[in-house]
């Protein structure tokens, strides 16, 4: 139905579509203590990928600390995603960005997302898309003038997910241990 | 699941069970010792169980003329100009193949291509009997999905359908998905479908049965494995509310928050689909927690009977359902589970009543959809046949102990590959279109034709005399 597609395209416009589960916006140090746990549990899924990704003991104390230097930051941006209705005020995903200088390419600035992480029940419904919308847009307000996800290599659904949305490889980072 | 079973055991008691599971236990034991040692040597005797036999007249040599060169190219002239034709002048429309990478064969585990060769010999002949389909055993080796994948596909012109067998999960799941997507011929996966199909028409009538419906019951699926997630998907496809549906796996109530989510998104996306879309009560912890209340308890897990307890039975509604299909030995032996309160109970054995069996299902399936040459195999074409093998049960009058036809009740297979056809038929994925009579009556010929065969085979000595055992030194058929 043509009026359906239209209002849905409406929808989707705005910032938060009524149909989206969460409620996005910028962390506040308040918020560190229900984010650490969203961040170390995105850091342990990459562990399953590579062993020179092995989450470290002091993950947790580490976490508290990117965090809250990120929050504080100027040139970062980092979003908590909240429930709606019965899960209002629930913490349920969080994105972190950094914007990064270009010395020898064009454009000159580069925002960089480090981590998204969403709780499983709410994957698989657009949020993802969403969350990756908004902080692209946040990110150009910084300056940005490209985009940059950063993932293990061998996380081929976070590979699949940029590249439907147009993202491709253009730095390869390889490693051996030492 | 298809299993041989000792002899009937008879109805004693809860308090007899013991005694008599573990005396049937151990007798269990000699028998299957005794058998292996017996098709060892029958294997070696006959030294294979299918082979190539011609379907045409040779009256002299130059029958070659036709069969094979100069004739013959016209025919490949004609299938050039339309492939679908090869359905037609060739063996294609009967000939499937029985695809493995022998990564879980049986309970055996990860055995390699030649040891599954044999099991899968044993499919191609039971295909051949039940089914009346030329079925070619083919063992590939390779580990990767992604090669086996490309290796069907390539295969995929010599055949009317292709039968995937004993791959280990979760990566059969997209082994099947893949291949359906890509092959213009009908792909299944017994493991899967075959298993899911018998166990919904099982559970169809055990709902009747027990006054309930689909959309309200409340399910529990012990076992998250390829059965099991197959039925989940079948029982969503019927109708089921996915709130009602709860799955159960060695670690628990599979649900949204367990912390392995994050690596079941990437090893096992069908099942973590499930954990998004089920258990809408939130329940978490063990199956008891699983259980209070529900309606129907689906089990292929663990071949060991304390699996399931009588606790757990008692926790369920008032008159449960009870299915305990693992194999050989069920997740709770049938008496325990009724003295527990279960109105309906079915197994994976023979020697119990309700028995849910794949080859109630495959070889009726494969029937009716090669000789609709379909296109596809889609989960309608799937539980239309599953509906079918229910209403033969309930036509006779359905029972505590009269669930599902038995594998003696022969007469009702060509109904159900007929609805299977039919099915393809209403997905618009026939290539060769018929009434449903005329389905049933060539699944009647086809289903006799094989019986008479082997019979003519043995009475013309073309296959020798079984050997009696401990008497062959070598072999006598090769």
């Amino acid at each position: 139905m043509p009026s359906n597609d239209a209002s849905a395209a409406a929808a989707a416009a705005r910032s938060e579509p009524p149909s989206m589960p969460i409620h996005l916006r910028p962390a506040q140090p308040a918020d560190i203590p229900t984010l650490v746990p969203l961040l170390v549990r995105l850091k342990r899924l990459n562990e399953e990928f590579d062993p020179l990704l092995r989450v470290r003991d002091d993950a947790e104390g580490q976490a508290r600390e990117v965090l809250k230097a990120s929050i504080a930051d100027p040139k970062a941006v980092v979003l908590a995603a909240e429930g709606v209705g019965a899960d209002k005020d629930k913490v349920v995903g969080l994105v972190l960005a950094v914007i990064r200088e270009r010395p020898f390419y064009a454009p000159a600035v580069e925002g960089v997302i480090l981590e998204i992480y969403l709780l499983p029940l709410y994957r698989r419904r657009g949020v993802g898309e969403f969350l990756l919308r908004e902080t692209t847009a946040a990110l150009k307000a910084k300056g940005a003038g490209v985009v940059i996800a950063e993932f293990p290599a061998q996380n081929e659904i976070a590979s699949r997910f940029y590249a439907k949305r147009g993202f491709r490889p253009i730095i390869v980072r390889q490693a051996r241990s030492l | 699941m298809a299993q041989s079973a000792p002899a009937p055991a008879e109805d004693d008691g809860p308090a007899r069970r013991v005694r008599r599971a573990g005396r049937s236990g151990a007798r269990r034991e000699d028998e299957t010792e005794e058998l292996g040692r017996r098709a060892v040597e029958l294997s070696r005797f006959y030294a294979g169980k299918v082979e190539t036999v011609p379907k045409v007249p040779v009256r002299s040599l130059r029958d070659f003329a036709l069969w094979y060169t100069p004739g013959v190219a016209e025919v490949s002239r004609t299938i050039r100009a339309d492939p679908d034709a090869s359905f037609g002048l060739t063996g294609r429309w009967n000939t499937i193949a029985i695809v493995t990478d022998g990564s879980r064969v049986l309970g055996l585990g990860d055995i390699g291509p030649e040891a599954a060769l044999p099991v899968m010999e044993g499919k191609a002949l039971l295909f051949k009997w039940l089914g009346g389909v030329d079925a070619v055993p083919l063992p590939i080796r390779t580990r990767s999905p992604d090669e086996f994948i490309a290796t069907v596909e390539r295969i995929g012109p010599a055949f009317g359908g292709v039968n995937l067998e004993d791959i280990a999960s979760p990566k059969c799941f997209g082994i099947l998905e893949e291949l359906q997507r890509r092959l213009p011929i009908p792909v299944w996966h017994d493991d899967q479908l075959g298993t899911a199909a018998a166990t919904i028409a099982g559970l169809l009538n055990a709902l009747t049965l027990t006054h309930r419906n689909v959309r309200e019951t409340r399910v529990v699926l012990l076992g998250a494995g390829a059965a099991n997630i197959a039925t989940a998907r079948l029982l969503l496809a019927l109708g089921q509310d996915p709130r009602r549906l709860t799955l159960v796996d060695q670690r628990g109530v599979l649900h949204a928050d367990r912390p392995d989510l994050d690596e079941l998104e990437l090893h096992n996306p069908w099942k973590f689909r499930l954990a998004l879309q089920t258990n809408g009560g939130g329940r978490s912890g063990d199956l008891s927690a699983a259980l209070d209340g529900a309606d129907v308890l689906l089990a292929a897990s663990t071949p060991d009977p304390n699996t399931v307890r009588a606790e757990h039975v008692r926790r369920m509604a008032p008159d449960p359902v009870v299915f305990a299909l693992a194999n050989p030995v069920p997740e709770i032996w049938p008496d325990a589970a009724r003295a527990a309160g279960a109105a309906v109970v079915a197994t994976g054995r023979s020697d119990f009543p309700n028995q849910v069996n794949n080859s109630l299902i495959f070889p009726a399936v494969f029937r009716g959809i090669l000789d609709a040459r379909a296109r596809a195999i889609p989960d309608e074409v799937v539980l239309a046949a599953a509906r079918e093998l229910a209403r033969h049960a309930a036509d006779r009058g359905l029972s505590a102990t009269h669930l599902l036809p038995t594998m003696e009740e022969a007469e009702v297979f060509p109904h159900v590959a007929a609805a299977a056809a039919d099915a393809a038929v209403a997905k618009g994925l026939a290539r060769q279109k018929l009434t449903h009579d005329e389905y049933l009556e060539r699944a009647r010929l086809r289903m006799g034709r094989s019986a008479r065969l082997v019979r003519a085979l043995r009475r013309s000595r073309l296959t020798p005399t079984m050997p009696r055992a401990g008497t062959v030194r070598h072999g006598g058929s090769e």
